[in-house]
Parts: C-alpha cells; structure tokens; sequence
C-alpha cells in the first residue's frame, strides 16, 4: 500500500512541477509557472472544443490534435495527449446531450436519455451529472491504475515471447468479441492491419518489405497518417454524404439551472457507482473500453431499474450510468498500455504512436526506468478529470454556439488543420497523400461496413506481435507446440479460443446484440 | 461508423444470386488486396531453417486475409444481406482534390497559399457552400494556421512562396 502513495505523490509532483518563467520584458524576474498542469488544461480544453463537433469522435480528435504535441518533451506531451482524451470524451457527451448527435460511439446511450432531458429543459442537470459522473468515476479508476499498476508490472516481466504473443492474440479475440458488428469482418480488419504494419523494412534483416522503392515508405506507414487518413478524412467525407445540415435538431432553450436538484443526485447516485464498476472492469479488459462499457451500463440500469419503462423519455440514471462507465473505462484501459506495452483499443492505440514519436516504448521497462512519466500520466488524469467538472459546466455555452457553426463551413477547415498536422509529423508532402487514399479506403470499409477501429489496432500491435513470434519459435527452436505447452501462455491461448467460439454461437451472439440493440430503442 | 447503408431496395447492378451484394464485394476486395501483398512480397526470404525470413510474416498475414476475404464472400453469396451503399462522388473528390493539392503546393507555395486554395477546394465538397462566408472563414483559417504551427508550437513551416523568399 505505501507503495501506492509513494508512487502517486511522485506523479503529482511532476504534474504540479513548477518551472520559472523568466521573460525578458520583466526584467529578470522569473514567474513559477505550473506547465503541466496548464499543459493539461490546454489539452482538455481543445480536446472538448474538436470533440464537441458534431460527427468528429474521440479517435479523431486525438489523430488530429496529435501533432500539436510533437514540439513538447515526452512528460508534457503525453499529459496533453490524456488531457485531449478525455476533453473529446467529455465533448462527445455534450454533443449528445444538446444536440442528440453524439460525437463519439461511447456516447450514443447518453443520447437516448440525455436528449430527452435536454428537450424537456433539463440539458443543465444532465451535462451536470455527466460532469459529476466521470469525475467520480475517474477518481475511483486513478486510484485503481496506481493499485494494479506495480503487481501487473511485475507479472508482465516474467512474460516470455511466448506469453506475450498469447497475450495479444487474447486482446484481439477480446477486442472483435467486444466490438459491434460481425465477428468476421472485424477479424478481417485487424488482420488488414496486421498486414499494414508489415510494410516498411524488417526488423532483424533490414530487408525493405513491400516499399515498391518508396523511399517515404521505407520506415512503414506512419501510424499518425493511417489514423488521420481512416478516421478525419474519412469521417469528414462520409458526413458530406449525410448532408451536414438536415438532421440538426439543437436545443433552442437556453440551458439554464446547471445544478440537478436533491431527487437527481438521490436518483443518479446508485447509477453512478454501478456504472463506475462496470466500466472500471470493461476498461481494463484488453479490447474493452469506452463504447462496449457504456452501452452495458445503460442496459444493466435498465434491468435493475423500478421503472424501466421509463428509460428513453429522459430519466437521470440514463445519463449517470453510462457517463460514469465510460470515463472509469477510458481511464482503466490506460493500465493494459502502461503496463503490459499492449494497447487495448484504438485510441490507446494512438497512444502508442504517441509515445512511439517521442521514443518511448510502452511496457514494463517503461514503468521501472521512466517512474515519473508513468505516474506524471497517471496523476494528470485525476487533475484532468477535475479540470473537465471545472471547465466545462461554465464553458457550456460557448460549446452550445460553436455546435451552431455550420458544417459547410467546418469542414474544410478540418481538412486543411488535419493535411497541416500530418504535413508537419515528417515534412513530408507523401504523407498527406497517404493520409488522403486511406481517408477514401476509411470511406470505402464504412461503405461496406467494416469497422476502421480494429484496423488500427492491428496495426500498432502488428509489429508486436511478429517480433514475438519470431523469438518464442526462435527459443522453441521452430516447435509450434511452444503456445501450448508454456501453461501461461496455454492459458491465455485457451481463453482467445474459448471466446472466438462463444462469439460464433448463435444464443451468445443474439446476446452480444441484444446489449447494443436494446438500448437503441 | 456504423450507419448501415440504407437498406431500402435501390437498384443492384449485381446478379441475382449474389445475396447480401455489401460483404460479397468487401470479402473480393480482400481477396484482391491479400493477392496483391502476397505478389509484393514474393521476393522477400521465407523460412530459413525454423528461423523466420523477412518474408515469412507477411505471407502469414497475407493468407490469412485471404483466408478470411473468402469467408467474407461466401457469407455474401449465401445469406441476405444489405445492398451496395449510394456512394457520392461530390464529397470524396473535392476532399481528395484538395489534399491532393495541398500536398503538391506546400513545398513549393509555402502554408498561407496552400492551406487558402486547399481551403477553397475543400468548401466545393458541398453543395451549400455560399462563396462570401466561405471566403472570409478561408481567410481567418490562414491566419489562424500560420500563428498556430509555426510560432505557437514551433513547428519548422515554410511560409511564403519559394519565388518570393529568393
């Protein structure tokens, strides 16, 4: 246990690190200025600002605002990075609420109910509780990343190869068992992907893999410019598709009376901290996270509501739960990341470029040798959580105007800030045009319904997992049986087995549907 | 991203025994897409021993996706399924256009050129446009751009022409 204090205070100290400020107008005289935690502001700030567009979810937001990073040192960049996520998760909320167009899958559910509240001229206690509800949750998942952190880190150096490789395939089977749609196809993606990340040169021979003697593919494709390319550019052209304007239903009242009354925090506080639960489990489940977390919360409120006939005309519950669960989930997925290196969904996957582009290599090691980036992040999110209850209830009406700046005048905007920030990674006029053919390939798989998400995270693990593979077969000297013989390994195995054939069952598949359906209607 | 097409019966230029028209083509374009890795990477070593060649990875992954691309397609061909989407043509070619221009323009042209006329290009993309609004936002964008990256977070970006710089 005094470990876990020991590390926190080292993360909140490097979060309110002071460094002086000495600007030549003053003459010497050197102002402390607390830059992580307004690092931290600033990222959570635009964060909200990009995610509170209608259309623009929380994985673009990230893509997009990931080069405004680049210039800051490893500690700081990666606070902003968390201060934007949540920022664009908190945005996605609004939007939900307000507007019944929720910016990010994860909060679709909030949008059954919250819109509802909102139309009968309660937007402000619904955005009120939502606040309250991640910031609850996020407290709660703080404390439980910097509980588990140490004890999983020590798991995951005894980890072989082999392991290693079974722990992958285990969070991929995860990730499609847990994603929305058919199992097939989102396998398909995350194979797609795996084999994205092959291109570029091998690691142990040097030989240049399917490059075709482009000398911009020659290191592999940039992670930033997939995830640009899938997520901005071909979110910004399917919404072109939707006619921006139509479907803009926005809450003409003014949101007035922020604060919930007595009854909606007796109501929401129960809802809270199932919610808060369930989430924090999901999250931590490699391929959880976020949208899964949610939709689950909202359908086991249902369940054990008294009047769950209720649900979909605007009951509080229908907001805390799934607010709560998502934020605790999106908070949680961080320790897979932090502590094993393997990103459990795509935004931590993105992450992973992140950390890629500064040099860090996400896993143990970077838990032991680099203690104060780790906790830094760790202790950021809680200040990042407080900032959001801080910001955003005052702030919400300036969120409310922006959501009236028309699309047609958005998105060209959006296109020119996202060629600048992938121009900007590399100096490389090659790596907008990749970015623009995989924003037409991103358009083409929503076309044909294929999820863009499990893609990205085969990418990223791509790399990974080849490595693994190659040395477990290596040491095992070329016998396959090494997966199964290894028990820690046998066991991971055995789970990914057993839950690809759980999926594939029909009665368990009706289920999985059932969780995303019923809350839609 | 997970709006299924609409599922209102439009005309299906596939033959009748093509039964869910979506996945049978999406399962074709794996095929098409792991064929063509398979042939991009034929000339990379295999397996030496139980080592493995730099080539034998993405053959993995190549045949899996193959693999899965078939099963794709059969499920298309066997149960019914959505029909092709409506694509658009006015929004993916005006975006593409004006990546494509901003790539082409921004070494030679420099960022407030480029990220203006991508701008321009980019507002086609819509029907709704109207040019005076688009023009004045066009504007505030550039300025906004040509602060943001190269002083507020000190990214090296050229911009001016070249011509004018010598």
């Amino acid at each position: 246990m005094g470990d876990v204090f020991s590390n926190l205070s080292l993360g909140f100290g490097v979060v309110f690190q002071l460094v002086q400020w000495t600007p030549a107008f003053l003459g010497g005289v050197s102002i402390p200025i607390p830059v992580n935690i307004l690092l931290c502001l600033i990222g959570a700030l635009v964060g909200t600002l990009v995610g509170v567009l209608p259309g623009i979810g929380t994985i673009a937001t990230v893509a997009m605002l990931l080069p405004i990073t680049f210039g800051l040192p490893p500690v700081g960049a990666l606070i902003m990075l968390a201060g934007i996520y949540y920022g664009a998760q908190y945005g996605g909320s609004t939007t939900s609420i307000l507007v019944n167009i929720p910016g990010e899958a994860g909060s679709v559910v909030t949008a059954l109910d919250g819109f509802q509240m909102a139309k009968k001229g309660r937007a402000g206690p619904a955005l009120a509780i939502a606040a309250i509800g991640s910031f609850f949750a996020g407290c709660v998942a703080t404390v439980l990343i910097a509980v588990l952190g140490a004890p999983l880190t020590k798991l995951a150096l005894a980890f072989g190869p082999a392991e290693y490789f079974s722990l992958m395939v285990l969070g991929l089977i995860f990730a499609v068992v847990l994603a929305k749609g058919s199992v097939l196809k989102a396998i398909a993606m995350i194979v797609f992907g795996l084999l994205l990340s092959m291109v570029g040169s091998d690691i142990e021979t040097g030989a240049s893999r399917m490059a075709f003697n482009i000398p911009e593919l020659a290191d592999g494709l940039g992670f930033a410019t997939v995830a640009m390319g899938l997520f901005g550019f071909a979110e910004i052209i399917r919404n072109l598709d939707a006619g921006g304007e139509t479907d803009r239903q926005l809450v003409q009242q003014k949101v007035t009376g922020l604060m919930p009354t007595k009854k909606d925090l007796l109501d929401s506080t129960p809802a809270i901290l199932r919610g808060t639960v369930l989430g924090s489990i999901l999250g931590i489940l490699p391929g959880g996270g976020a949208v899964i977390a949610s939709f689950a919360a909202y359908t086991l409120e249902k369940k054990v509501s008294k009047h769950p006939e209720k649900f979909g005309h605007g009951v509080i519950e229908g907001v805390a739960a799934p607010e709560s669960a998502n934020n605790a989930a999106a908070q949680t997925s961080f320790i897979p990341l932090l502590t094993l290196g393997i990103p459990p969904n795509a935004v931590m996957a993105l992450m992973v470029g992140a950390m890629t582009i500064h040099g860090i290599v996400p896993g143990p090691q970077v838990m032991q040798k680099q203690p104060e980036l780790v906790w830094g992040m760790i202790a950021s999110m809680w200040v990042g959580n407080l900032m959001l209850l801080i910001i955003n209830l005052p702030l919400v009406g300036i969120w409310v105007r922006l959501l009236r700046v028309p699309y047609r005048l958005m998105f060209p905007s959006i296109v020119v800030f996202c060629a600048i920030g992938i121009y900007s990674v590399n100096n490389a006029p090659t790596d907008v045009v990749l970015a623009g053919v995989f924003g037409l390939v991103g358009y083409w798989l929503i076309k044909h319904d294929f999820e863009p998400a499990p893609l990205l995270l085969g990418m990223v693990l791509g790399p990974l997992m080849e490595e693994n593979l190659r040395r477990a077969l290596l040491i095992s000297r070329g016998d396959w049986s090494v997966f199964l013989t290894r028990p820690l390994s046998a066991v991971l195995m055995a789970i990914a087995a057993g839950l690809l054939v759980l999926a594939v069952l029909p009665s368990l598949r009706k289920k999985r549907d059932q969780v995303f359906v019923e809350s839609e209607n | 991203m997970s709006d299924t097409p609409s599922h209102a019966p439009v005309k299906s230029i596939m033959p009748k025994w093509v039964r869910g028209p979506q996945d049978f083509v999406g399962g074709v374009a794996l095929i098409a897409i792991a064929l063509f890795a398979l042939w991009a990477s034929s000339d990379l070593q295999g397996m030496r021993g139980f080592s493995f060649g730099a080539g034998t990875a993405p053959r993995m992954f190549a045949f899996l996706l193959l693999g899965l691309g078939v099963a794709v397609m059969v499920v298309g061909l066997l149960t019914e399924g959505a029909h092709l989407a409506k694509y658009h043509w006015r929004g993916p070619l005006f975006v593409s256009l004006a990546i494509l221009s901003f790539a082409l323009m921004i070494r030679p042209m420099g960022l407030i050129v480029t990220a203006f006329s991508s701008f321009l290009i980019a507002a086609l993309g819509t029907p709704e446009t109207k040019w005076t609004e688009t023009i004045i936002v066009a504007v505030c964008l550039t300025v906004f751009c040509s602060l943001l990256f190269p002083y507020a977070l000190g990214l090296p970006l050229q911009m001016l022409p070249k011509f004018m710089i010598r």
